[in-house]
């Protein structure tokens, strides 16, 4: 009896070291991340994974927003205290800063590799190639803004949908009338979008000089105008916010906006089939309709790449890409998971593929955060309230990003 | 040794706390506004010397942000006393269910600023505020107004929200001070014939001297550091019609990312309010 507990103390303490080099092999990573919806919760995503993966642990760490600068400015505070996540939710805004700071790991050989590379078209990657010819982040989520239309509005007054400046000027106006107007601006901070959509896609280029030749000054002039003398903004449109805009669309204050399909199920509940989408203007330079890009990066200071890059991988994937995007209100990025996407009405889906085609986003420089968060709502506010002139307006503009 | 030593050892964790929480901030604060320090290029924080301070000087905002600090200052602790004191006034006399309006008054302050700049951005919104619901209801708008989307009226409406958080810190405070004064004086004011008028010149006033400098001190130090009721409210627009010196140095250092301006704004706001500062505990250790 004794000589038999002695075996099995023995045994135990020689397996001893095997199972502390099975535990040690085990990798726990952080992942950073923001949904729209605090409420949405990665739980079943990560236990996937974690089951498929049992070598690898995910520690999911939801950050707040604070319309991107307080996530940014934790990010980079992470990353200079030694800190930092193994991956993290980016978007392009903020990636020369974190090439910068030498602070993303170079995915090329990972998405090279990769298995799921095929099912996420070349225009993803087109897009998500950094300027220094690298790939850093890997796409997970997509919106492309379209222009919200009260369709019912539209048919009474016997107009068409419109697709150029003209229609939607004369629509805007036609619109308009007591408690109503024919277009709702977010004039607050992200309003760089509308800006962008209406000035950048009607004569304005963001190159050095194109923000203020005579068809950018004329474009701006025109967008300006359209609230001081036109009148189809509501007069709060100055300092009105995400929610104002969303609102005033769905109490039937304004006959028009421009947001992506995150906010479509709501629009649909508020107003049924009374609202469709189609994709903004197209003016004399093509059309501009801002990419809303949502990735993933892994982060240089990570120790296990291989571990994060497994996990943001996973995300990308598939049914995983569906599911992580049925949470953040988001587009699957994948070509599969297109396929059977009926998380939102079929319409809006419809109008943000169609839109794809004139998909931009800002320069990829260190300017444009200050011009998303402070140089644009400042200066189009005092523009709309008459402080400064259109034109004005435009050379701080230019003066930002080409000096 | 160990008298003289003891004092010290009992001070010692007060001290240190006091080290680590306000003058270690402090100095790094002043090591910041003399670097060029962006939170983004770590490796590159260059001693400029005064170059931000400096820089302050040609800044338009700079000077725009002082302006509206002063104006925030002025006039939302100017309404916030009389208003304050108005209700003490009120709440020192013998009235059915005082207790329950003394409880009442005290909720404003209760509440967390964040809080209240959202309940006065919905009641000042332009399509579903109540007060422009109730202005046209009851005649007094002909239009609906956009409060918060013009440079005149944003301002007042962030004065406004402020007014009612702060009004009830000098309604109690002047309240306390009102029942602190002995009834003997009124007594003798009324039999040499003084009216009320003349009571509350001769009586009230300069009894209350000492408690209303020093609760104005007080509050026009908070209220001059104050930015989280206008960056809910509006963010320092339209423009920047509402944006006072700490919301201008929090949007350059958070938002911009430069910490050394950022710094440097916040330094200027400091030494600005060391005069106030200093006149308080002047007044504390008398």
């Amino acid at each position: 009896m004794k000589r038999r507990h002695l075996l099995t103390t023995a045994a135990a303490l020689a397996a001893a070291p095997l199972a502390l080099a099975h535990a040690q092999k085990k990798t726990t990573i952080r992942w950073w991340y923001h949904f729209d919806d605090p409420a949405s919760n990665p739980a079943a995503l990560v236990a996937d994974f974690e089951k498929a993966n049992p070598d690898i642990t995910v520690q999911a760490e939801s950050i707040p927003w604070g319309g991107g600068a307080d996530y940014d400015n934790r990010l980079y505070a992470a990353i200079i205290a030694g800190n930092a996540p193994d991956a993290a939710m980016v978007k392009f805004n903020n990636q020369p800063r974190l090439i910068e700071m030498e602070a993303l790991a170079p995915l090329d050989s990972y998405i090279d590799g990769w298995s799921g590379k095929a099912d996420i078209a070349e225009d993803f990657w087109r897009l998500h190639r950094a300027p220094d010819g690298h790939r850093y982040y890997l796409p997970v989520q997509y919106v492309v803004l379209y222009l919200y239309c009260r369709q019912d509005w539209f048919a009474k007054a016997g107009l068409k949908l419109p697709t150029n400046f003209e229609d939607f000027t004369a629509a805007a106006q036609a619109l308009t009338g007591a408690d109503r107007w024919g277009f709702g601006l977010r004039g607050g901070a992200g309003g760089h979008d509308h800006w962008a959509s209406l000035v950048l896609g009607n004569g304005a280029k963001l190159s050095k000089g194109g923000l203020t030749s005579p068809a950018a000054l004329a474009a701006n002039k025109w967008f300006i105008e359209l609230f001081t003398q036109r009148k189809v903004f509501p007069p709060s449109a100055p300092n009105d916010g995400f929610v104002q805009t969303i609102n005033n669309m769905k109490s039937g204050r304004t006959a028009m906006t421009i947001h992506h399909i995150g906010s479509a199920n709501d629009m649909q509940a508020a107003l049924g089939d009374a609202i469709t989408a189609v994709p903004v203007p197209i003016g004399s330079t093509g059309g501009w309709s801002s990419f809303g890009d949502g990735s993933n990066a892994v982060l240089a200071q990570s120790k296990s790449r291989d571990a994060a890059w497994k996990w943001i991988s996973y995300l990308s994937t598939g049914a995983a890409n569906v599911a992580f995007n049925k949470l953040s209100g988001q587009v699957t990025v994948t070509t599969s998971g297109a396929r059977d996407w009926n998380v939102q009405p079929a319409r809006f889906l419809a109008a943000t593929t169609a839109s794809l085609k004139m998909a931009q986003v800002l320069p990829p420089t260190a300017q444009t955060a200050d011009f998303t968060r402070t140089v644009w709502p400042q200066t189009t506010q005092k523009a709309l309230l008459g402080q400064i002139t259109p034109d004005a307006m435009m050379q701080t503009f230019e003066k930002l990003y080409f000096g | 040794m160990h008298a003289r030593s003891l004092p010290w050892l009992l001070l010692a964790p007060a001290l240190l706390a006091t080290g680590f929480l306000v003058l270690l901030p402090v100095a790094d604060t002043l090591w910041l506004s003399l670097h060029d320090v962006i939170l983004y290029r770590p490796r590159s924080q260059p001693f400029v010397g005064l170059g931000n301070y400096i820089a302050l000087l040609d800044d338009a905002d700079f000077w725009e942000s002082l302006g509206h600090s002063l104006v925030w200052v002025v006039v939302a602790v100017g309404l916030q006393f009389s208003l304050g004191f108005t209700a003490a006034l009120l709440l020192n006399r013998a009235f059915p269910w005082r207790g329950l309006a003394r409880a009442l008054v005290i909720v404003p302050w209760a509440l967390p600023s964040v809080i209240i700049g959202l309940v006065w951005t919905w009641m000042l919104d332009f399509n579903l505020g109540l007060i422009n619901t109730l202005g046209l209801r009851w005649g007094l708008l002909d239009a609906p107004v956009a409060w918060l989307a013009q440079p005149g009226t944003a301002m007042l409406a962030v004065i406004l929200a402020v007014v009612w958080q702060g009004f009830p810190f000098f309604a109690i405070t002047l309240l306390a001070g009102l029942q602190g004064i002995p009834k003997e004086l009124y007594e003798a004011a009324e039999i040499d014939g003084a009216s009320t008028f003349n009571s509350f010149r001769n009586v009230t006033l300069p009894s209350l001297a000492p408690v209303i400098a020093t609760a104005l001190l007080l509050r026009m130090i908070w209220v001059a550091n104050s930015l989280d009721l206008i960056l809910v409210m509006t963010g320092g627009g339209p423009g920047t019609a509402t944006q006072t010196l700490p919301l201008y140095a929090f949007l350059k250092a958070w938002s911009g990312a430069d910490y050394g301006h950022g710094s440097a704004l916040a330094v200027v706001l400091a030494i600005l309010l060391l005069g106030v500062v200093s006149t308080y505990a002047a007044r504390a250790n008398r």
